[in-house]
């Protein structure tokens, strides 16, 4: 199960951040997961229905039930998603502190 | 509209076969949806655009099926046990039938070994002329009896007690160069297809150079062989049937004392 204490891989977390603030179909997250701010993560349609498929089978993502004009589908995160989300969002921001404090501390004593 | 390129577009969908079924038949439209708005919106060159796709595909339908593949393993330790003891099983298994093999082998290079080197010493010595080597006719083709051959230092056979169809073998021409360099060669000798002996060659020091071969058929070792390959397939079949019985068994039972207790919860 996802939700364990165990770290995010980079695709999942991208998928997740896509969802965060709203529902979204496949290329919408492609597209978000491939910006800088939203991972930097190039995912190709095998990668991000592969990805999508576990992380609706641990119940992280959900279908939305609404498909558009093109019946694309669309998903979004579901509670325990949004718990998983946060947990990693914090132990990332966790190692980010640490990293400017060392760097900082490191540019201070040279 | 713009549409993406057909034939592409053509391949990719049939490329799609790549894709685990379960997941192809759920996902497929959607990726060739997401497929056609990318192109709508591509920034890079086709081949670049296309070639990215195809990568990506083969790329997840391999990790998906490996990942199908794996999760059941994982997902239940008792196959994860099953498959561990299964696999030092037969990694321990085939390497020990093959020591004991190669050590039948070696066991019926005796008495052979042990008697060409006392004919040898014998004769160096001069304690044994060739007219005091044991007489008698061991056939080849049906006796399990050791047999001897003395030659003289140009290969010529001087004595024997070991005949196939009537006639004394030469033994392979390199054994002579070897001895040349070595006092004693093993080897498995097959003179004729179907007849396998193990035979040791002594060269004969002294005052009467020569080389001294005793020989013995190898059938009956080939038969305990035979019977050890047997023993050591069928063992590691019946091992394996009990392991994957076991692990079946054990599955079933982790299953049904995980299941909720339907007939007390609607009593």
């Amino acid at each position: 199960m996802i939700e364990s204490q165990q770290p995010l891989t980079p695709a999942v977390f991208a998928i997740l951040l896509a969802l965060a603030d709203g529902e979204k179909h496949g290329y919408a997250i492609m597209k978000e997961a491939a910006l800088p701010a939203g991972g930097g993560m190039k995912l190709g349609p095998g990668t991000l229905y592969g990805t999508l498929d576990r992380l609706i089978r641990d119940a992280l993502v959900e279908e939305t039930g609404l498909t558009d004009d093109a019946r694309r589908r669309y998903y979004r995160l579901t509670e325990t998603g949004r718990r998983a989300f946060a947990a990693e969002t914090e132990r990332l921001a966790a190692s980010l502190r640490t990293a400017y404090a060392r760097t900082e501390a490191r540019g201070a004593r040279v | 509209m713009n549409r993406p390129n057909p034939v592409f577009f053509a391949l990719y969908r049939g490329s799609l076969h790549l894709y685990p079924p379960r997941l192809r038949m759920l996902y497929q439209d959607q990726m060739l949806q997401t497929v056609r708005d990318a192109d709508v919106e591509r920034s890079s060159g086709v081949m670049s655009f296309w070639f990215r796709l195809f990568i990506d595909l083969i790329q997840s339908s391999v990790k998906e099926r490996l990942l199908m593949i794996r999760e059941p393993i994982f997902a239940r330790p008792v196959f994860f046990y099953t498959l561990a003891l299964a696999l030092i099983l037969t990694l321990w298994g085939f390497p020990a039938a093959m020591t004991l093999q190669g050590v039948m082998r070696s066991a019926a290079d005796q008495p052979q070994i042990q008697m060409a080197q006392n004919y040898a010493s014998e004769i160096a010595s001069g304690h044994r002329t060739v007219e005091q080597f044991p007489d008698g006719h061991v056939d080849l083709a049906t006796s399990l009896e050791p047999f001897t051959i003395l030659y003289d230092s140009n290969g010529k056979a001087l004595h024997s007690n070991g005949y196939f169809n009537g006639e004394i073998l030469a033994p392979p021409t390199g054994v002579f160069t070897w001895l040349r360099t070595h006092p004693t060669d093993k080897f498995t000798w097959q003179p004729r297809p179907g007849l396998r002996i193990a035979a040791v060659a002594q060269r004969i020091d002294g005052a009467h150079p020569g080389v001294v071969l005793v020989g013995r058929s190898l059938t009956l070792v080939q038969q305990q062989e035979s019977l050890l390959r047997r023993g050591t397939f069928v063992t590691w079949l019946s091992l394996m049937a009990i392991l994957i019985g076991g692990a079946a068994f054990l599955n079933r039972a982790q299953g049904a004392a995980g299941k909720p207790a339907t007939a007390h919860g609607h009593a």
